[in-house]
């Protein structure tokens, strides 16, 4: 931290109406209700083209040849371009060393990896049009097919088809550890055993896919892209292109969620610019949702295999665990390598758990890239953990919530550090899951009596403790960027301000939330705050929203420039009340000398002094009442050490889930019955906008552990999806109802004690709907491993536990 | 959304309706659009020519008589679970409409254009073998009736010869005595059936003493289950219901493997399907599905 970054707000403001804490309507809930706010799709300019890109039907195959000529004699058809068109455009960057380069073009030029790649792309009146040209790419296109890989084990076989010729295998990340401590509890455990865990592929789905505009005129190019980074995109096709940085400027209109997928850089950001300053034309491309499911990024796809060692008291001595994530072909900038790290360095939750031992492996296959989706590895290990907790305690026959209570990290053990080096600096984790534990043992007993009649219902409880690392450190996953944001703040002429963020909107709220911190801030009134974000050349550089960080940087970024802005207004004001400027205060918006409420002087006037009658400033003082902050979050640390840890996020917010599940033995039908959390995500700067990211975060959690999963077919690596009719999300009729509660122990060494709280609601549904089906079904002896959990999955659960023949 | 080119053609009556349909080899009938605009925004269907027949008089019409309820191919699913009529008739179709996608579908979707459809998943095609429901269909040869356990062939496949369009169905009343029920398991409220069954019992004396039951979503066609008909024959709720639950999975030998569910699920699950509805219809006189 800077000497002066400000840690809370300002003292010598006095607001009677603090904003922060308070459930501050979202303002940006008007215009997408009334159908007035404009996303990429709403957008068009004079002239403007659209473009189809033309994606590989083939999951491995050398492109032979490419006869363009009966797509470009289509009427309406302006332009087709294919990879080897684009030879002025560098490949994406490859700035993690200790990962294999994966040399990603924008476009594919003799080779496809897997079904969506873009290898081409048309350029046409409208999308119809652009569609049917499309097609005659396609179908002119000469490919020779190779032997595809379509899961970990094929792609790690002795004999396996490479998808890299250069490469020694098929591993982009191979990082084996070995601990001696842990070897030594194996020895000396009473007992081990060895098991396997699976998250299957998934995807953030948002609502709105992905599109992008472009339009290069005198060589100033002009992007409106559904991205959560603006800026980094701005830097990334300045790298490629070498169209210098400042002539590009990068706008994220209003977006409909990203969810981490719109974190990653595509080969659509980088092509649709190049074409625009080909043709002299402005193109749009508005992904579709067969493209948002095969070419935006997956995630999850993660096996664990573990080994435990346990003693009969039920104590866990240690755990190794060979964590291996099929990443599809890593053709994605930043790679998809980071998760499977995250999952290592936090499956022991909130746990006080240091014998662990994480061998990282990620590894090719020809399947979509993968890269970040809500949760970032953390729902895989606690699927893991909590599975392990269940299965010793099951063993053992000790209780599965005392062992949960004597593992769980306890208050005057803060800060604490994982085994992975990352330092948990505060949290309510033992009260959190006392709490959740006494709330959904009286469900627990209600939802039993429900079904005490019917023979065919079991019904079961499942538990899981997390932490939520938050703000992390970006130069793991990127190689380059590292972890600061940035906030610029004015106040104009009028008293109201004006705020410019490095950080981005994609529907979390964040324009109330920021508005709420100037606010306070300033003495203002939220409604006297505009937000600016998403646009490169309005907002100030910074890394945009994803790794729950946005409350974190924002929150420090704003208080040092309003602190800034308010050094230098108070010298304005106290010059106007012809007073020391260490003598005047700001209360509710008005400056005045201490102690007296009149004369008085307002933000107006101050800033008009500062932008237009400048003849009222101090002599000698700079117009102007503009701040900047770049806010570097403390305790960040963006390499390991020599041993391998590292603290990657700034702060760990934690909570405690559970539910309880009804499952019914003849279908394996299951519904989750109850669903409690209790959550502590620090300081909360508006809780209402928290309990909607709890929300949401747990509907994608109850999609991962219920519903999604991208099936490929296995001789073929074809994809088994093209739609919604095979790849299920649940609606609003299969989330469950839930309550949450809230603890709020805030971080020491963040500003106002915040931590972030955007994945937290994600992670625990796996975990717990899992563990609450074993229990359930406990006395057939199912232990589930593996999500989905679906009736079919159930069942099969049941027969495999039943031995051969078996029925209910 | 992007469909292939094609053209757009509203006849006002149904003789204009089939001449337009036997211009084009590739001409489809746009009903509610429910199915058929979705898989021509993917490109999975591309016809020529639309024909769309919301404007054809008299095919909106809806007939509740003694003999049963007439349901003119214009007629929206959700103008038929609304009424009343309708329902006091046919119970079956309120029940299993109440299973047929979301409201805001059944606002647009029809009757007739899913049992034209014949998606092996949908709910009305095997309703209407259940009830014994028959085909009003018009072509260029005029017009001809196909009973519904006639008419489903196979996955999307019918016995609608092209140039052909069915014009209504007709749903016999509910006998005295008889219950008739659909129940499904979906993964989400409103999908189609991974498993479904509708069934007419004929229970009046606490003894299923007549049955016609039929599968959908299990396999490629909704099927009459002809184990089960005959298994459940004399059935009174009294025994652990295993002899059903055996021949109704063995009814379901040529269940499909999908993304969703395996074979095996699909025949352990009508089996149970079976056995739970049967004892339903028995002691509340309808089926767990109401």
């Amino acid at each position: 931290m800077t000497s002066d970054s400000p840690t809370r707000i300002n003292p010598m403001i006095s607001h009677r109406a603090a904003h922060i804490g308070r459930a501050v309507l979202r303002r940006e809930d008007r215009s997408p209700l009334t159908g007035r706010r404009r996303y990429v799709a709403d957008l068009r300019l004079p002239g403007m083209l659209e473009v189809a890109f033309v994606r590989s039907p083939e999951a491995h195959a050398r492109i032979i040849s490419i006869d363009t000529g009966p797509a470009l004699a289509l009427p309406g058809v302006h332009a087709v371009f294919t990879g080897a068109d684009l030879d002025d455009v560098a490949p994406f960057p490859h700035k993690i060393l200790y990962i294999q380069p994966v040399g990603q073009t924008p476009l594919a030029v003799d080779r496809v990896r897997y079904v969506g790649s873009p290898y081409a792309a048309v350029v046409a009146t409208d999308r119809y049009v652009a569609e049917d040209a499309a097609s005659l790419v396609a179908a002119h296109t000469e490919f020779e097919s190779l032997p595809a890989v379509a899961d970990l084990d094929q792609a790690l076989a002795p004999d396996a088809p490479k998808l890299y010729d250069d490469w020694p295998d098929n591993y982009l990340v191979n990082y084996p550890a070995e601990k001696e401590e842990v070897t030594r509890a194996f020895e000396e455990a009473d007992h081990t055993y060895s098991d396997t865990f699976v998250s299957p592929r998934q995807t953030g789905l948002p609502l709105e896919c992905r599109g992008v505009l472009a339009d290069v005129v005198d060589g100033q190019v002009t992007l409106w892209s559904s991205t959560q980074s603006p800026h980094i995109v701005r830097t990334t096709i300045a790298e490629m292109t070498g169209i210098p940085e400042p002539r590009i400027r990068v706008i994220t209109p209003a977006m409909g969620g990203g969810f981490g997928t719109k974190t990653h850089i595509y080969p659509e950001d980088v092509v649709m610019p190049w074409i625009s300053r080909r043709i002299g034309r402005p193109v749009r491309w508005i992904e579709d949702r067969f493209e948002n499911l095969v070419s935006a990024v997956h995630a999850r796809d993660q096996r664990h295999d573990v080994d435990v060692a346990y003693d009969d008291d039920g104590t866990i001595r240690a755990i190794r665990c060979k964590a291996y994530c099929d990443v599809g072909t890593g053709e994605i900038f930043m790679p998809g390598t980071a998760p499977v790290f995250v999952t290592g360095g936090c499956l022991t939750g909130a746990y006080d758990f240091p014998n662990m031992e994480v061998h990282h492996f990620c590894v090719v296959t020809n399947k979509t890239p993968s890269g970040a989706y809500r949760g970032f590895g953390v729902p895989e290990g606690l699927l893991v953990m909590e599975g392990i907790i269940d299965q010793v305690a099951r063993r053992t026959g000790v209780d599965r919530v005392e062992i949960r209570r004597r593992m769980i990290l306890q208050e005057d053990q803060m800060p604490y550090v994982m085994h992975g080096g990352g330092r948990i600096d505060s949290g309510s984790h033992a009260k959190s899951f006392e709490r959740v534990a006494e709330l959904i043992a009286r469900s627990l007993e209600r939802i039993r009596a429900k079904y005490a009649d019917d023979p065919d219902v079991r019904v079961g409880v499942g538990y899981t403790n997390y932490v939520e690392p938050t703000t992390p450190t970006y130069h793991l996953t990127t190689g380059h960027w590292a972890g600061y944001d940035s906030a610029t703040l004015r106040v104009d002429p009028d008293g109201a301000a004006r705020v410019g963020l490095g950080t981005t909107d994609l529907g979390q709220g964040t324009e109330t939330t920021a508005a709420q911190l100037v606010a306070d801030s300033l003495g203002l009134d939220p409604d006297d705050v505009t937000v600016v974000m998403g646009d490169t050349d309005r907002a100030p550089y910074g890394l945009g929203a994803w790794g729950s960080r946005s409350a974190i940087v924002m929150s420090g970024s704003i208080l040092m420039a309003a602190d800034r802005v308010m050094v230098k207004a108070r010298e304005i004001a106290a010059h106007m009340l012809e007073a020391a400027a260490e003598d005047v205060v700001l209360t509710d918006g008005e400056f005045h000398v201490a102690g007296s409420e009149a004369p008085s002087v307002s933000w107006s006037q101050v800033a008009t002094a500062a932008w237009v009658r400048t003849v009222d400033l101090p002599r000698g003082m700079e117009p102007g009442l503009e701040m900047s902050g770049y806010f570097e979050p403390p305790d960040l640390e963006h390499l390991p050490d020599a041993s391998g840890k590292v603290n990657a996020a700034a702060s760990w917010s934690n909570g405690a889930h559970a539910g309880v599940v009804s499952v019914r033995i003849s279908t394996g039908e299951l519904k989750i019955e109850d669903y409690v959390i209790v959550h502590d995500c620090g300081t909360m700067i508006n809780p209402m906008i928290i309990d909607g990211q709890v929300q949401g975060g747990v509907a994608q959690g109850v999609a991962g552990a219920m519903y999604e999963e991208f099936q490929y077919d296995p001789e073929t690596a074809l994809p088994r999806f093209a739609s919604f009719m095979e790849y299920l999300y649940p609606t609003c009729s299969e989330v469950p109802e839930m309550t949450i509660e809230h603890f709020e122990t805030p971080a020491p060494e963040q500003p106002l004690g915040v931590k972030g709280c955007g994945e937290g609601g994600t992670i625990g549904p796996g975990a717990v709907v899992a563990g609450a089906v074993s229990d359930a079904l406990a006395d057939l002896g199912v232990e589930i491993k593996a999500t989905p959990i679906t009736p079919s999955a159930v069942r099969q659960a049941i027969r495999e536990a039943s031995g051969p023949g078996g029925s209910t | 959304m992007k469909p292939a080119v094609f053209d757009y053609y509203r006849p006002a009556t149904v003789e204009d309706a089939v001449a337009a349909l036997g211009t084009s080899e590739t001409a489809k009938v746009l009903a509610g659009g429910q199915s058929l605009i979705p898989a021509m925004n993917f490109r999975l269907a591309q016809p020529d020519l639309l024909v769309d027949i919301g404007g054809v008089e008299d095919l909106d019409r809806l007939e509740v008589g003694s003999e049963g309820v007439m349901i003119g191919a214009s007629v929206t699913q959700s103008r038929v679970m609304s009424s009343d009529e309708v329902a006091g008739a046919v119970p079956g179709l309120r029940r299993a409409l109440g299973h047929v996608a979301h409201l805001q579908i059944r606002n647009r979707g029809t009757v007739c254009g899913s049992l034209a459809h014949a998606d092996p998943a949908a709910e009305l095609p095997a309703l209407a073998i259940a009830c014994g429901a028959t085909m009003f269909i018009r072509g260029p040869a005029g017009e001809r009736t196909v009973d519904a356990g006639d008419f489903f062939l196979g996955p999307f496949w019918t016995d609608l010869a092209h140039g052909e369009i069915i014009t209504g169905v007709h749903f016999p009343s509910e006998p005295a005595g008889t219950v008739t029920f659909l129940d499904e398991l979906a993964w989400r409220a409103g999908d189609f059936a991974i498993t479904g069954l509708a069934a007419a019992l004929a229970t009046g004396d606490g003894t299923v003493s007549g049955a016609r039951m039929v599968s959908f979503g299990v396999s490629g066609v909704a099927s009459r289950m002809t184990g089960a008909e005959q298994a459940v024959l004399g059935f009174a709720g009294g025994d652990d219901g295993s002899d059903l639950y055996e021949a109704a999975y063995e009814d379901a030998a040529d269940a499909v493997d999908d993304v969703h569910a395996t074979a095996e699920y699909r025949r352990e699950a009508l089996g149970a399907l079976v056995v739970r509805n049967v004892r339903a219809a028995l002691a509340n006189g309808n089926g767990r599905g109401v």
